[in-house]
């Protein structure tokens, strides 16, 4: 409101400005203040838009120039334009569907049991006054703190068959040895129980502030109305914490589609019984390391990345939670209103 | 991401949670500590793990949690396996914590030197292409890092770097994430006004930043030294895509990955050859040690975090 107020102001405002003899020095000196200040923009810039370039820009396009060459073979060993060739090989690749499915798989297992967690985790924290609910928060936030491969360790000492803690489980499935718990039919729910650990917690911080930034009147409003503590969570709080949710499963979404890590050492240890190539991420190092297929590893790169740019466009554009431009726009109004008046 | 202070989420909290103890709230209570039990025990029962011993978790003497089998003698004993794997003497743990020190420091610090102006820029600065270079970074920070890692292993290759740590350190150093809480904390707290009287005082635009602005982002710099810190630390794919080929500059975390595949647990062969013995509670002690860097800024970047949090809750 007061925006459009204050830029109504400033598009008035503007024509006596141009009017009277001053303005045009003004200008002059506001159009040479304003290439003071591009430079001064692109200098401070600099450092990150060259790691910009050179951890991003150049990758991208040097893996989009050698995923259009010609993979040299032993008939053949130069490499040359090949057009799409690469892309063909990678799409036509027996491994590439079923890794698609891998991830699909696990995605329709484990994003539903993590939203869901996150969600009532993060209403349940809500719900909690005072200490206790920062408390519990911060015990929900420390598996997030281990990152990467300390998680994954610890999931080693978990799925141990015969000493971890919840072995009664893994007996309970017949499995008495690493190999027989890390089974193709298994690595979905393995993966779930390890994500969602892992990941919750950050999550959880998330949706919480998200929560907190319901006005309290509107909560006193609930209650006065006689909602209970379940109706304020399910009717109020859940539909106006939809951005952060949305958020949540985007970003998770895109996670799954890079997952490496987990499934790559899931099979390390499982002497063998699920695949090398179970995600797509494994099939890209295959290509790269292992096939020594540099436009095929790189053509797949491309495909992944633009899956993911897809997600995050939509995040970026569509979640609501990046809006910042608007305040940008209110101060830069509210300076042409006070340099006009 | 929101505009609510500490004591205004209190009192919220107290309005709404002002309940008396009834079935619901008892139920509630009992929910989340069931939960926050299963969140702790496994890590619980991990760290006694690597105060324990292969004889007593085979003899099954180390009680509930290992917590029975825990003993000092073991941690001695273990860390001389940790510590002994290697070629000759061993010593490449100790080598590959320092190479995971020299990325993480070197690309938190390319972070900060990139990250704190750029955010500054992109906040209060006017500019070409300041929209379009916003939005790309805003993606490049939603997307998942390790669809770039093929592709920047592809560049590195073409310039013969893969095997040494200044690419990696570089690579970590574009870190987008951190631009946006140095572009949050710029919008939030330096109104532009501050930039407009440091122009009529006839300021220039690098010594308004670095007089003005830089003075007054100690909690960005503290939130984007830790949180990318932490990033590097943790990296897994990159370090293994540009380090495996040289044993000598694997960083921590695929040096973990090398200890497992040295294990007897899942490498009887490899194992074999080796004068070391690396079992559970060996490889549960090389994590624990992994993770102190990380326990020490955490608690040194505590207090910055707790006022930090609602903006650094934005990335996953």
């Amino acid at each position: 409101m007061t925006n459009h107020l204050l830029e109504e102001r400033a598009r008035t405002a503007t024509p006596s400005d141009t009017s009277g003899a001053g303005p045009a020095a003004r200008r002059r000196r506001s159009s040479w203040l304003r290439r003071d200040e591009t430079l001064g923009a692109w200098v401070l810039l600099a450092p990150y838009t060259v790691l910009f370039l050179v951890a991003a820009a150049i990758p991208i396009g040097y893996a989009f120039v050698i995923s259009l060459q010609r993979a040299p073979s032993l008939v053949n060993p130069t490499s040359g334009f090949g057009g799409f060739e690469s892309f063909a090989t990678v799409v036509g690749d027996y491994r590439f569907w079923s890794t698609f499915i891998n991830i699909f798989t696990l995605m329709a297992i484990w994003l539903p049991i993590m939203i869901v967690g996150i969600v009532a985790l993060a209403l349940l924290i809500h719900a909690s006054p005072g200490r206790f609910g920062g408390a519990m928060r911060f015990v929900y936030y420390i598996p997030g703190a281990l990152g990467g491969i300390a998680n994954f360790v610890l999931w080693v000492y978990l799925i141990d068959p015969v000493n971890s803690p919840i072995a009664f489980l893994w007996q309970g499935l017949g499995a008495s040895t690493y190999k027989e718990v890390i089974t193709p039919g298994n690595m979905p729910f393995i993966l779930t129980a390890m994500l969602f650990f892992q990941g919750i917690g950050t999550w959880i911080v998330v949706v919480n502030g998200g929560l907190n930034g319901i006005s309290d009147e509107v909560l006193e409003a609930a209650r006065i109305d006689g909602a209970n503590a379940w109706q304020l969570a399910w009717h109020v709080k859940l539909p106006l914490i939809r951005p952060w949710v949305g958020y949540a499963a985007l970003m998770n979404l895109a996670y799954g589609f890079q997952l490496f890590l987990e499934p790559y050492l899931l099979r390390q240890i499982s002497s063998g019984s699920v695949v090398a190539e179970w995600a797509p991420t494994q099939l890209g190092y295959a290509f790269a390391f292992t096939n020594r297929n540099f436009p095929a590893a790189a053509a797949l790169s491309i495909i992944l990345l633009l899956i993911t740019l897809g997600i995050g466009l939509i995040i970026v554009t569509r979640s609501g939670l990046f809006g910042d431009e608007a305040r940008t726009r209110t101060t830069r109004a509210q300076r042409k209103a006070r340099r006009t008046a | 991401m929101t505009r609510v202070s500490p004591n205004r989420v209190s009192d919220v909290t107290r309005v709404v949670g002002s309940h008396r103890w009834n079935a619901g709230r008892i139920a509630r209570i009992v929910v989340m500590v069931v939960i926050a039990a299963a969140f702790l025990l496994p890590i619980i029962g991990f760290i006694a793990l690597a105060f324990g011993s292969q004889e007593n978790i085979e003899s099954g003497t180390s009680g509930f949690l290992n917590l029975g089998g825990m003993s000092w003698e073991n941690i001695v004993y273990s860390w001389n396996q940790i510590t002994g794997f290697g070629p000759g003497n061993g010593g490449l743990f100790q080598q590959w914590m320092i190479n995971s020190a020299i990325v993480s420091v070197g690309g938190a610090a390319l972070a900060l030197v990139a990250a704190i102006p750029a955010g500054y820029a992109f906040a209060r600065l006017r500019f070409r292409f300041r929209k379009a270079f916003l939005m790309a970074t805003l993606l490049a920070m939603v997307m998942p890092n390790t669809v770039l890692v093929i592709p920047i292993f592809l560049e590195v290759n073409a310039i013969n770097a893969v095997g040494q740590l200044w690419p990696v350190a570089v690579i970590m150093g574009f870190y987008p994430f951190g631009v946006y809480l140095s572009y949050i904390h710029f919008m939030t707290t330096m109104p532009h006004e501050l930039v407009e009287a440091a122009r009529i005082d006839g300021l220039s635009e690098l010594r308004t930043f670095f007089e003005i602005a830089l003075p007054i982002s100690k909690q960005a710099i503290a939130l984007v030294a830790f949180f990318s810190f932490v990033a590097n630390w943790t990296n897994f794919f990159l370090p293994l895509a540009l380090l495996t080929s040289s044993q000598q500059n694997k960083t921590i975390s695929i040096g973990i990955q090398e200890l497992i595949g040295a294990s007897p647990l899942f490498n009887a062969t490899v194992a074999a050859g080796l004068d070391v013995k690396l079992y559970l509670p060996q490889l549960a002690l090389a994590t624990v040690i992994s993770m102190v860097p990380l326990l020490a800024m955490f608690i040194g970047a505590q207090r910055f975090l707790v006022r930090g949090q609602t903006i650094g809750a934005v990335k996953g």
